[in-house]
């Protein structure tokens, strides 16, 4: 246990872009799970007494146009942004995934489910052929403005980075001698890629997860922004920001500016997060990762080095 | 002396030479940037720039009651009667109409003639005569006669747009019932006297159009010239349009041929920025002229500026939730009352308008002949409210709220009575609506509530019943039917005895302020924003400007 740590340590002095990451994620985490705990005031009340007041001791962040804590808000703000982007990136990743398994284990051959595979790609990169953000509100004007809605708007369009990722890996999986080996003993095509062919191709997958958090909380604030996210007074970065970026030009900047903060934070923070585990699954930079730690050690330090 | 003058002009030297042309041309020059200066201060002058939420989508009133539409419609067109302008009472330096009942004038009203010279009415109110102008011509040259009158209203009975509207408000069956009396005489003749004969050729729907140029453009495909005047103009106003790119700028031009004074401001550009806080920026900035819908803390922060101004005047704007009494829980009358008192109204002007507007008490505007607000019986009242509420069996109440997300007011507002609604049990969830669909949605009836801003833009009280309280009104989103009060609001309309006209509409008041078909807002003013020296704004019921009321002081 204590090696284990004294390695997250030494990486951490190695890369400290990755620990602060890591700190940015955790931290932003546990607001979010006891923001009840820490917030001031109710983050969905409006108090008319006390609208648009700056930054003070009784209000930390000041009080939106209609006399809303944001510090409240904003600390609440993460449990909604970080659900809808965890939820949404997972389900891309459990539809692109599994679809991306399923092609890429068929791509070559002959056969109906060849042809399936074939008509999958090529709807795919129909859905990349849309831009990214008007196919969202356009899923989020069809659906209805909701947190499923949004998670859905989400999943969807991630997913098809999630397929292409995972067929790719598959490809050149799905040629393997222990692939051959689990056919030859009789598992079905569908063992096959739920036992050998899944849990080999998954590195990548894991890697560009964090990352699509980043890009999925930002998208969920850039919904909110043009009104097509969460439904108000519900605490929302990107709501918050909407509700109060107009304010800047008379003065009052406070509304939008501690919320875009920590918008901007979280983001990067899970850009960093994915960055390091990017570093941590490739193999060739994993290896340079490891040299660079053997020479920090020196030659004084016996045991070798190990990640996994 | 002659000496030397011989040889300057028998044989200058080079140096004498570059002299004298560097003289000469240094002049012409000068005298050049002068005089285009002069010119460029002149243009400067007559020019008026106008930041506009949007451009008019369209310029025929017939299909289009947009805000770049309506501010077009005064300045393009003309219209056959007008009312009489006085000093606003709370603006300084602002004028209005005089649109109150005045026993001492003909038909209580202070209108002025404008394309109609004299006007007369039989005395049992179902005929008007009107002596049309002579000597006007339309934008295309055309001269103004009555056959462009009949064109009009006859456009109106054809194309059944907003137009029909106004034929029903009056109680015309037929195109027939408008008759051309003469070359310069044309005649209205109602099956029943109508008090808003007169009114009506004032309200801004109700523009004359050059039959003649209409008719030619059109032709045969296209009789009542909806695709010419869709893009173009043809008529009698004082501007016409130069150019109109959707979505960027509309130019005008003021017309050397027009009829009446002669607009102190050539041209007039209306830019389109749809963001308010850019437009703020843009006045600030001394970019524009006016800036159009700012943000009452925006008006608040100009009124610092030394070189802008803010007119803010009472206006027939009203902003209301229409409380749909055929949905649940509002078909209950004691949950419309019970949400009435719940209405932070006093909250909402102070925090969302800084001041900008007034209670609503009364369900038309107040600034309106008649209007009374003696029947309001709504102040804030929390335990009252509650108490409807449990005399109406309803406890722990959940509807929605829709608004419409290009309003940038309506969404506080809804978080304000989010948070006054729960003190009663009442739990809203808000829905924000883009703009298009929003309207969409009003015009379907569809929601339990729902906001809505308007005005009725002829300042009469049957006029304003008529279109959001009569049962078979297409406007009466709130599906509000109570047939007592249609056979009021249709008596009123039908007799030209003011005094009649005053009791029927105090009891139609009366009912529906006890009934509550709206969840009663606010009065919000009509507020101009423009650079200190611009003048002349005056203030008209349909909320919209006209370029021609413009000079600099």
């Amino acid at each position: 246990m204590l090696s284990k740590l004294g390695l997250v340590a030494r990486l951490a002095v190695l890369r400290p872009r990755f620990a602060i990451g890591y700190l940015i994620v955790m931290v932003i985490t546990l607001v979010a799970i006891f923001a009840p705990v820490i917030a001031p005031y109710s983050p969905t009340e409006a108090d008319s007494l006390s609208f648009l007041q700056p930054p003070s001791a009784a209000h930390l962040f000041g009080t939106d146009n209609v006399g809303m804590d944001i510090f409240s808000r904003s600390i609440y703000a993460p449990r909604i942004d970080l659900t809808i982007a965890l939820l949404g990136t997972l389900l891309s990743a459990l539809i692109g995934g599994s679809l991306g398994a399923v092609v890429g284990f068929y791509s070559t051959g002959r056969g109906v489910r060849v042809w399936l595979s074939f008509a999958v790609m090529r709807a795919d990169d129909v859905l990349k052929a849309f831009p990214v953000f008007v196919f969202a509100i356009a899923l989020v004007a069809s659906l209805g403005q909701s947190i499923q809605t949004v998670v859905l708007a989400i999943a969807f369009v991630n997913a098809p980075i999630y397929l292409r990722l995972m067929r790719s890996q598959v490809l050149s999986i799905r040629s393997m001698r222990y692939v051959e080996a689990s056919q030859v003993n009789g598992l079905s095509d569908m063992q096959t890629i739920v036992r050998h062919i899944i849990p080999n191709a998954m590195a990548p997958v894991l890697a560009q997860l964090s990352v699509n958090i980043g890009w999925g909380i930002l998208l969920t604030a850039a919904l909110s922004f043009v009104g097509a996210g969460v439904r108000a007074p519900t605490p929302e970065w990107g709501s918050m920001i909407a509700m109060g970026f107009q304010n800047v030009v008379t003065g009052q900047w406070w509304p939008s500016m501690f919320p875009g903060t920590m918008l901007a934070i979280t983001v990067f923070g899970f850009s960093l997060v994915g960055a390091s585990i990017e570093e941590l699954v490739d193999p060739a930079k994993r290896r340079h990762l490891l040299s660079e730690l053997r020479q920090r050690r020196g030659s004084t330090a016996g045991a070798p080095v190990e990640l996994t | 002396m002659a000496d030397r003058f011989s040889r300057i002009q028998l044989a200058p030297t080079r140096r004498q030479f570059l002299k004298t042309t560097t003289a000469v041309g240094a002049t012409a020059v000068l005298a050049l940037a002068g005089r285009k200066s002069g010119a460029l201060a002149q243009d400067a002058d007559s020019t008026l720039v106008i930041a506009a939420p949007a451009t008019p989508q369209g310029l025929d009133i017939e299909f289009d009651v947009s805000l770049g539409s309506i501010d077009s419609l005064g300045a393009l067109y003309e219209y056959m009667l007008g009312y009489e302008k006085i000093a606003d009472p709370d603006a300084p330096g602002v004028l209005r109409e005089d649109t109150g009942v005045h026993t001492d004038k003909p038909n209580n009203l202070a209108l002025r003639g404008r394309l109609a010279e004299k006007w007369e009415m039989t005395p049992d109110g179902r005929k008007a005569t009107f002596k049309l102008r002579e000597g006007v011509v339309s934008n295309w040259g055309n001269k103004f006669s009555a056959k462009d009158v009949k064109w009009t209203w006859d456009r109106k009975f054809n194309l059944k747009g907003q137009g029909l509207f106004q034929t029903a408000v009056l109680g015309l069956k037929s195109p027939d019932q408008v008759k051309i009396e003469g070359d310069h005489v044309i005649s209205f003749n109602l099956d029943q006297p109508n008090p808003l004969l007169l009114k009506q050729q004032c309200n801004l729907a109700n523009p004359i159009y050059d039959g003649t140029k209409c008719a030619e453009v059109g032709g045969s495909d296209d009789p009542w010239a909806v695709n010419f005047l869709k893009n173009d103009s043809a008529g009698f106003g004082p501007y016409r349009i130069a150019q109109l790119v959707r979505g960027q700028q509309a130019v005008f031009e003021a017309r050397d041929d027009y009829w009446d004074e002669k607009p102190h401001m050539k041209r007039v550009i209306m830019r389109e920025v749809p963001q308010s806080a850019s437009r703020f920026s843009l006045l600030q900035g001394g970019a524009v002229d006016i800036a159009q819908f700012l943000q009452p803390r925006e008006l608040e922060a100009l009124k610092k500026q030394p070189n802008a101004a803010v007119d803010a005047v009472n206006s027939s704007y009203m902003i209301w939730l229409e409380l749909n009494a055929k949905i649940a829980p509002f078909d209950n009358v004691d949950v419309r009352r019970a949400v009435n008192l719940a209405i932070p109204r006093d909250e909402i002007i102070r925090t969302i308008y800084y001041g900008y507007a007034d209670e609503q008490k009364a369900p038309m505007p107040y600034i309106y002949p008649m209007a009374d607000q003696s029947f309001f019986n709504y102040a804030y009242d929390i335990a009252k409210a509650k108490e409807l509420l449990a005399k109406a069996g309803a406890s722990n109440l959940s509807t929605s709220l829709s608004y419409n997300a290009g309003d940038p007011t309506q969404e506080p507002i809804a978080l304000l009575i989010q948070t006054s609604l729960k003190q009663i049990g009442i739990e809203l969830t808000l829905e924000k609506l883009p703009a298009g669909v929003f309207y969409e949605n009003v015009t379907k009836r569809a929601k339990p509530m729902i906001f809505y801003l308007d005005s009725p833009w002829t300042p009469d009280p049957g006029y304003s019943t008529y279109l959001y309280f009569n049962s078979e009104s297409y406007v009466n989103y709130s599906n509000y039917d109570n047939k007592n009060v249609d056979q009021m609001i249709k008596d009123g309309l039908a007799t030209l005895d003011d005094a009649v006209r005053k009791q029927k509409y105090t009891e139609v008041q009366k009912i529906l302020m006890d009934e509550a078909p709206w969840g009663f807002i606010a009065y919000p003013q009509y507020t101009l924003a423009r650079k200190a020296n611009l003048k002349g704004y005056t203030y008209y019921t349909s909320n919209n400007l006209r370029f021609q009321d413009f000079s600099r002081g």
